[in-house]
């Protein structure tokens, strides 16, 4: 169980860290999210049985303390988690300003940050360079849904950063 | 993060679920206590049948609210449910609790309230006596309307996120 907790630490420290930052804003609660996450995935190692890879049992754990963190904070959350027909149509309020790399990704993030729990998981998975079968094995979606799902995502921030190069 | 570490967090998240379940049980013991207490105190038959009514009601309440919706620790086998099965299982987990809180949360507490009202309408037959046994009962009635309809439309929410799930595309 310690060696299995030890590798996941060591390869994905930085992906939980990544995962933590899109789920949580706040840095003081991001920092208890990621020792949660840690504290799950810990406790996870007993039940492990090999029959996902480890890398599909470490995503799980994190984007389900992720989900539960969500559900734990919309009570005291005032802006509402939307799906992606509703981001779609939301107005690009920044497409005026210059994009340069921090922007476009706390932008990035904060896109995110909107998007219900099984959107994120799926645009978080994409984000960390998985293919849609193995983000299907982590969320339950079947392949081609996550494919839409990703294709729509893709075309949606294709569009919010559009805005913001044409005025380059 | 180290092995060390995790464990002492993981500790420590047990102790602070298991204190938060201790106080919510420790508070619900007090009014017990204090009923209790009126019941002993009290010098007719029909408030000691009130005070006892409350005490069996606040017991029932407890048990439900334990076995509902206690607060707990994290699922040793997350990371073998995916996540639209985990994610539904805890909404249907939430939904559960605030679905119908009659049966387990206000109901019991009715009789009481009932008894109550008859016990002292006859101990204090007085108008004015009972028009403020009135107003008493009319918050009452307002109180526990009220959290019925907050819990029914939390229950709503948590449906309308279980029934996107299911929504193929989702």
């Amino acid at each position: 169980m310690e060696a299995l907790y030890d590798e996941a630490a060591k390869t994905y420290s930085a992906a939980l860290e990544r995962l933590a930052r899109a789920y949580e804003a706040d840095p003081d609660l991001r920092r208890d999210l990621l020792q949660d996450i840690h504290v799950a995935l810990w406790r996870s190692f007993e039940g492990f049985d090999g029959r996902c890879s480890l890398r599909t049992w470490i995503y799980r754990v994190a984007h389900n303390v992720g989900a539960s963190h969500i559900l734990r904070q919309r009570r005291t959350r005032s802006q509402a988690l939307v799906g992606l027909e509703e981001l779609e149509n939301l107005p690009d309020n920044n497409s005026g300003q210059r994009a340069d790399r921090n922007q476009a990704l706390n932008r990035l993030l904060s896109l995110v940050q909107r998007l219900k729990p099984l959107d994120r998981h799926v645009i978080l998975s994409y984000l960390e360079g998985l293919d849609a079968a193995s983000i299907g094995d982590i969320t339950g979606l079947s392949a081609g849904n996550v494919a839409t799902k990703i294709h729509r995502i893709k075309n949606l921030l294709a569009r919010q950063f559009q805005g913001e190069h044409d005025h380059d | 993060m180290s092995t060390d570490v995790i464990r002492q967090r993981a500790g420590k998240f047990e102790r602070t679920i298991s204190r938060r379940n201790l106080r919510e049980y420790l508070t619900s013991l007090l009014v017990v206590i204090l009923f209790a207490y009126f019941f002993v105190k009290a010098d007719n038959t029909l408030f000691r049948i009130t005070w006892g009514l409350f005490i069996a009601g606040m017991i029932w309440m407890v048990v439900q609210l334990h076995r509902k919706g206690s607060a707990r620790g994290i699922p040793a086998a997350m990371g073998a449910s995916s996540c639209v099965e985990f994610f539904r299982a805890e909404l249907e987990r939430q939904r559960a609790v605030v679905s119908n809180v009659w049966p387990w949360y206000l109901a019991p507490l009715v009789p009481g309230f009932v008894a109550y009202t008859v016990a002292y309408a006859l101990e204090f037959p007085r108008p004015l006596s009972w028009a403020g046994l009135a107003l008493i009962d009319a918050l009452v009635a307002a109180l526990f309307f009220w959290i019925w309809k907050m819990n029914a439309r939390a229950a709503r929410c948590l449906q309308r996120m279980i029934d996107e799930l299911s929504i193929p595309g989702n």
